[in-house]
């Protein structure tokens, strides 16, 4: 009896997961597909040639999104590591306040900084810049590095790091041989969130980058919400690629690494 | 008041057979050592006992009755775990109130059963404390409530004290005996540590390999073990070699008298083992059973003296008085008193 | 031995000053301006007077009402039924069975993919001429497309509701099954010897050990439909909208006057969000106290 419900749910989660997703490659190979037919009347390779073509913007936007999230990532991870580390291993003055400072980003609407930080740019002249995008998806991504990284410093501990010293390595070695290997899956399914949280941003790009950025959601959305839904499912599926790609890369540690996940428990 | 029968339980991991049939009868209100190296199997039994695992043939039978069929929280059987684990999202008295809670005992009768438990585990008015503001040797004693407030029908513990330091282990070991006794619960408890199962239990059931050894009354465990490793693993490795015939052992060193309603080995090939502490040092002249052994090593141990002896080959351990003097090198008598003398099957 | 006593004190700041200066001047720079603007204070359309003007303009106005209405309904039941989801399919998950890596990986699948590509791939599976409308009507289950529920552009939000617990399910369900994983069997084990059944052992001893980890994610879950753009633009109906929706739309009026006023959205949904938060802390304290 529990052998059945188990082979229930998984098949129904097998399902509804591809669900979204498969038929949307039979999309993207359909010239004419109406209603009711369950396959397309007439199949054409043209929603990929217009993906493809340099009209359609998609390449450009593929690259502007590339390395927006690239460097989203890395920054966050500079800028994230140490912080995460001192809010892990150290107790100091104000603690709490800067917790609250870091994890508040993830609760308030990205939306709401980014109209107040708008008036800024403007005069700053970041606005419709690469930097000025960059800037504006650090929001969420650095309270997200932040958060998960700090848990898997908390659980990693620092008697390793402490038994090395002892040993004769220098704070350099110590990073390099110690610290780095012991973190680094976490550290890998961190930067891959970060990495898709900037990856998906469209409403804060598309007010920061004016239309000078041009990201891939920017160029998917006007097909959905335009209903040309042949083109729309060629560009969701390039959207699509890299994340899971960045999934089959780091989905053992998704499944294992307890202390990376129950970071988001520990809000 | 319950009786464990265990009938040619096998319990297979992949090709390894963790347990292989074993046959054990457990009196009613008895206390029994499962003793072992670790990976012997007696965790396993432990587990198959309350039904957390399934044999793959042979029978758990409580009183009588067959429990194979029995779902685990059908069972009565107990089980108190090597760490503590006290439910960390409750405090003590609902830790403790755990299982009639699942029982649905009413809430007064079950505050009234766990502040009365709490009193004879020595945590009187604990019910609110938290498990992590515990001592280990206090969350021992928890869960050990836990686990009798629901009157089980047998008590599993799992190594329970391996986690507690020497003095605190001590206390535990009476506490658990007398509440044991007072309450008359089956009860099994695994431990490798032998000191401790002598000390505790009624009976012990010695496993290696998966395989039973010897069950019997602690006493036998140094009087009249069956096989060398027995003896090895309860620290006695004086052996040597020889023929019985009747009540004498011809052996290398001389002729041996044994008690022959004692020992019960046939006539042949034998070893002849004595513990370290029943060597005789300074034997009086004359006496019967006296052999010469060359000294290896003398260590002064507080309350006795440990020598090591060459005797025909094979090292010996034997204690005698502290105030022994013995030169390394030196060759000193001893005598082996007949009724200590112990055969075993010769390999 | 001064400068190593000074660089110890100085260790923490230096560590935690790059991402709380970041954070303060991109984040909340940006509250402060919008409050600023809410408040009256506008340069640019030469508004120097602190008022509260714009925020009784907001709260008397029906269609802020009903955006944030809709805002939270939508947040809510997408954050509940996600969780009740996520802990039961963990709970099947956990289980060592056959094939147990694959349903793991298939079940994480959609955590990656954006939201935008969800809201596309539910769009072609459950408007009224999509996939499922297609199957009933090959199996005569409809004659037109117009028989099939309207699930797209619709009031109650369905398809913006199903985009998010395709996307949220997961997500909780990751880290619950971490949790489980963490918590090892034994807990259970003890419970069952105990004499707990198998909803016993579920309601008593591992529901109080993910609650945190539930209560955490899906606070996470909820603010971020609560501050949903694009699937609201996409899927549903045109009034009433999402709040995020309706501040940007003010926000991008040619009327600079507008401006304010969706400032004063902002900075209500930034209160609420934040209050929130801080019930979510107390609830997270009182339960691991009680």
């Amino acid at each position: 009896m529990q052998k059945i419900i188990r082979w229930i749910v998984l098949i129904s989660l097998v399902v509804v997961a591809l669900a979204p997703i498969l038929p949307q490659f039979v999309w993207s190979f359909s010239h004419r597909w109406l209603f009711p037919s369950l396959l397309p009347s007439e199949w054409s390779l043209e929603p990929w040639e217009y993906a493809f073509s340099t009209s359609s913007r998609v390449g450009e936007a593929f690259i502007s999104s590339m390395a927006i999230g690239i460097v989203v990532s890395l920054l966050s991870i500079i800028v994230g590591l140490p912080a995460s580390r001192a809010l892990a291993l150290y107790d100091f003055r104000g603690k709490s306040v800067i917790e609250w400072l870091l994890m508040v980003p993830i609760i308030v609407p990205g939306i709401v900084a980014t109209m107040g930080i708008h008036q800024v740019f403007i005069r700053l002249r970041l606005t419709d810049t690469f930097i000025g995008v960059c800037l504006v998806h650090l929001i969420p991504c650095i309270p997200y590095m932040v958060l998960v990284m700090s848990s898997v410093f908390a659980n990693y501990g620092t008697d390793l790091e402490d038994t090395a010293r002892t040993l004769g390595a220098g704070p350099v070695s110590v990073f390099r041989y110690v610290t780095l290997p012991g973190i680094l899956p976490g550290l890998l399914v961190s930067t891959m969130f970060t990495f898709l949280i900037s990856w998906g941003q469209y409403i804060t790009t598309v007010l920061i980058g004016g239309g000078s950025i041009i990201t891939l959601p920017m160029v998917l959305f006007p097909f959905i919400a335009g209903t040309n839904y042949s083109n729309a499912a060629s560009i969701s599926l390039i959207f699509v690629a890299p994340a899971i790609l960045v999934l089959i890369f780091t989905s053992r540690q998704l499944g294992r690494e307890s202390a990376v996940m129950g970071g988001f428990g520990k809000l | 008041m319950t009786t464990v029968v265990l009938r040619d339980l096998t319990r297979r991991f992949g090709n390894v057979t963790a347990v292989d049939r074993l046959n054990l009868e457990i009196a009613s209100g008895e206390l029994v050592a499962f003793l072992g190296p670790s990976g012997c199997g007696k965790t396993t039994t432990l587990r198959m006992i309350t039904g957390l695992l399934l044999p793959i043939s042979g029978d758990v039978l409580f009183d009588g009755k067959s429990m194979i069929t029995v779902p685990t929280e059908k069972r009565g059987a107990v089980m108190v775990f090597q760490k503590h684990l006290l439910f960390p999202t409750m405090n003590v008295g609902q830790n403790v109130g755990f299982g009639l809670r699942m029982q649905g005992v009413e809430k007064k009768e079950m505050n009234r059963r766990v502040s009365e438990i709490l009193e004879l585990v020595k945590l009187p008015g604990f019910e609110n404390r938290r498990a992590h503001e515990l001592s280990g040797g206090q969350q021992q004693r928890v869960a050990l409530a836990r686990a009798l407030v629901v009157r089980p029908k047998v008590l599993l513990l799992d190594e329970p004290l391996a986690n507690l330091d020497a003095n605190l282990r001590l206390e535990m070991r009476e506490l658990i005996r007398s509440i044991q006794r007072e309450m008359g619960i089956s009860s099994v408890f695994v431990t490798h540590d032998q000191e401790e199962a002598v000390m505790l239990a009624d009976r012990i059931a010695l496993m290696f390999d998966g395989v039973l050894q010897q069950y019997d009354v602690p006493q036998a465990f140094y009087q009249k073990p069956l096989s060398t490793r027995v003896a090895h693993f309860f620290r006695n490795d004086n052996a040597l070699a020889g023929t019985r015939r009747g009540d004498v052992v011809e052996t290398a060193l001389g002729t041996l008298r044994v008690d022959a309603a004692r020992v019960q080995q046939p006539d042949g090939q034998v070893l002849v083992t004595v513990r370290p502490e029943d060597v005789r040092l300074n034997p009086e002249a004359g006496s019967p059973n006296c052999i010469q052994a060359k000294v290896l090593l003398v260590v002064y141990m507080g309350t006795h003296t440990q020598l090591q002896l060459d005797v025909g080959g094979h090292t010996w351990l034997v204690h005698s008085d502290a105030d022994f003097q013995a030169r390394v090198g030196e060759t000193i008598p001893i005598e082996l008193p007949a009724s200590r003398l112990w055969l075993l099957p010769a390999n | 031995m001064r400068f190593l006593t000074l660089m110890e004190k100085l260790r923490v700041p230096l560590m935690i000053f790059p991402a709380v200066a970041l954070i303060c001047v991109l984040f909340f720079g940006g509250l402060t301006v919008g409050l600023g603007q809410s408040l009256g204070y506008f340069p640019a359309i030469g508004s120097y007077n602190l008022t509260f003007q714009y925020y009784s303009d907001v709260l008397t106005d029906s269609t802020f009402f009903e955006s944030l209405w809709l805002t939270f309904r939508l947040a809510l039941l997408s954050t509940v039924s996600s969780s009740v989801l996520a802990i039961g399919i963990a709970m099947v998950l956990r289980q060592s069975f056959k094939g147990s890596r694959f349903f793991t990986f298939m079940f994480q699948l959609s955590i990656p993919i954006p939201h935008l590509v969800a809201a596309a791939g539910i769009v072609l599976l459950v408007s009224q001429s999509g996939l499922t409308a297609r199957i009933a009507y090959a199996l005569g289950l409809i004659n037109v497309p117009r028989d099939f529920p309207v699930m797209v552009f619709d009031r109650p939000g369905i398809a913006i509701q199903l985009t998010y617990l395709w996307k949220e399910v997961p997500f909780i369900g990751v880290v619950v099954l971490a949790v489980l994983q963490g918590v090892g069997p034994q807990y259970e084990e003890i419970a069952r010897t105990l004499g707990a059944n198998a909803w016993q052992r579920f309601r008593y001893v591992l529901l109080p050990l993910i609650m945190p980890g539930v209560l955490s994610t899906s606070i996470i879950v909820f603010a971020y439909v609560f501050s949903s753009y694009e699937i609201p633009l996409l899927l549903g109906v045109r009034y009433p909208t999402t709040l995020p929706v309706l501040a940007f739309k003010n926000y991008q009026d040619p009327d600079l006057s507008l401006r304010p006023q969706a400032m004063a959205m902002s900075i209500i949904l930034t209160v609420i969000a934040v209050l929130l938060l801080v019930i979510y802390k107390r609830l997270a304290k009182y339960a691991v106290n009680s």
